[in-house]
């Protein structure tokens, strides 16, 4: 059973492509990662998702229901933090409190008041005047007291200090450790992602990868050797975004040792230090996807 | 559901709608106070017959009261949503969206009808304390265009909160501009009363042009 499927969308804005025929699924009880650079589509495919815009082709089914008709029920089921942490600036902690349980029959306020006295703002303070990663931990017990059966995060540990953004993965463990529980999460900060997801989405012009977190980590390499001139790299199947800084030159790729050191030998480029660099999923998104 | 939606409602307007209120009865003291001048500083007769005879609307001071307050109730309510697209919230929680937007509407409307109430019963009061009781009367039908345009300038600026396009935003200021001036068309005691029942059906149709702008707010990335 999958909690999010995603069939041939394709998405168009001002004349540009965003998607075309992107089709992919997330699991039920998993913890999906959506990375990809600025500008990618990341918030437009959330949007998608919770019927806030509709597609130009293809559908969405969020828990098994046509995201852009989502029935009350389903929503219910849904705990989606809006990029930038949107709250109602206008209400207190209680009140925000008063409407959101009235709202959810599940609501747990002891959970709520658990996250959100953690900041030790008195429960009056109005949510407009606080800090952003202080109105983060009202969302987030906002979100956690719906008790949903998945999450969406879009962009969580957007201006949240190191502090906020260990808060926030320390409760997303807690609540994925419920089992059955599933987060659709995309972030800035990707070495928060490793220690989080076990499925990734790389989506790059429209094209996606789609992975578990442990075979991206296993299977695409980060490389170095030396060279005391310039080499002029090529950008095949095999060696993905070159570097070179000074003598030392990096690239990244699918391929395994052996091979590498064949396909520069076959490319005239002597490498006999080449060996592989230890790599974070920062550093393979980065590889994969290019600084820019 | 329904509680807490007009709780969250009222938290935006209760300011604004308890300015409004002290301004209304700010006014209806004015008028109580211009009325009594008035007939100490002339003859009553003159009062009467400026009244009566040349149709001078002694209340006129709350012709405008129910449109811009309409104006401030709409903006009050749908600004702290449209910034920052806060209306997504909204949007999100598990009831039908039409019916929520029905909710939002029947808080801010309810709190325009309280004090446009307020000004029905007021005001023929105010006026019965000098004026014989059928001329305390002819203010209700005099009032309610003012009030329909109230509703009108209500309704209209919700619809235009939440359209997303400037074409059609200039195309819905036209239309409610001229809408909204047809019920001060005139002057003097119950100018428009013939046309009332037709001015009364009018006013729920523009519900449709909000839910429409609605729609459209939704369907283009809320």
């Amino acid at each position: 059973m999958h909690a999010i499927e995603v069939h041939n969308l394709s998405h168009h804005y001002n004349g540009r492509t965003i998607y075309q025929d992107l089709t992919f699924s997330v699991r039920e009880g998993s913890i999906c990662g959506l990375l990809g650079k600025n500008g990618q589509g990341k918030t437009t495919l959330v949007n998608i998702l919770m019927g806030f815009l509709e597609p130009a082709g293809g559908h969405c089914l969020v828990l098994g229901e046509k995201a852009h008709d989502l029935s009350p029920a389903t929503r219910r089921r849904i705990g989606l933090l809006h990029e930038g942490h949107l709250a109602y600036a206008f209400m207190t902690i209680d009140q925000t409190h008063r409407f959101f349980q009235g709202c959810y029959p599940g609501w747990k306020s002891d959970l709520f008041y658990h996250l959100v006295d953690k900041m030790g703002l008195p429960r009056s303070q109005r949510i407009g005047t606080m800090s952003c990663g202080q109105r983060s931990q009202v969302v987030l017990g906002t979100i956690m007291a719906q008790n949903p059966d998945l999450l969406i995060l879009d962009d969580y540990s957007m201006g949240l200090d190191a502090g906020y953004r260990r808060l926030f993965l320390d409760v997303l463990h807690d609540f994925a450790a419920q089992g059955q529980k599933t987060i659709f999460v995309t972030s800035h900060i990707i070495q928060d992602l490793e220690q989080l997801v076990d499925t990734l989405i790389f989506l790059d012009r429209g094209e996606i990868l789609h992975t578990s977190l442990d075979a991206f980590m296993t299977n695409f390499h980060h490389y170095v050797f030396h060279q005391t001139g310039p080499v002029e790299l090529p950008k095949d199947e095999l060696i993905i975004n070159c570097e070179q800084r000074g003598n030392k030159i990096t690239f990244f790729s699918w391929a395994g040792t052996d091979a590498v050191q064949q396909h520069l030998a076959d490319l005239g480029i002597p490498a006999p230090d080449l060996r592989r660099l230890p790599m974070t999923l920062e550093d393979g998104f980065i590889g994969l996807m290019g600084k820019y | 559901m329904i509680r807490a939606l007009l709780f969250k409602e009222w938290l935006k307007i209760r300011w604004f709608w308890a300015a409004a209120l002290a301004i209304h009865v700010a006014i209806f003291l004015r008028i109580f106070f211009d009325i009594r001048g008035r007939i100490g500083a002339e003859h009553a007769e003159m009062v009467w017959y400026q009244t009566v005879h040349l149709g001078t609307l002694l209340y006129s001071d709350i012709r405008y009261l129910p449109l811009l307050t309409g104006l401030v109730l709409a903006a009050a309510q749908f600004i702290p949503e449209i910034l920052g697209r806060r209306l997504r919230l909204t949007l999100h929680l598990p009831m039908h969206r039409d019916s929520m937007l029905l909710i939002c509407l029947a808080a801010g409307l309810s709190g325009l009808l309280s004090l446009c109430f307020l000004s029905a019963v007021s005001i023929p009061l105010i006026l019965a304390k000098t004026f014989p009781i059928p001329v305390a009367l002819s203010s209700l039908p005099t009032m309610l265009p003012w009030i329909l345009a109230g509703v009108l300038a209500y309704l209209g600026g919700v619809t235009l909160l939440l359209e997303t396009t400037w074409p059609r935003r200039v195309l819905l200021i036209f239309v409610f501009s001229i809408l909204i001036a047809l019920h001060y068309s005139g002057r003097g005691y119950g100018w428009l009363t013939p046309a009332l029942p037709w001015l009364i059906a009018l006013a729920p149709l523009f519900l449709a042009a909000v839910f429409e702008s609605g729609r459209r707010f939704r369907q283009r990335g809320a």
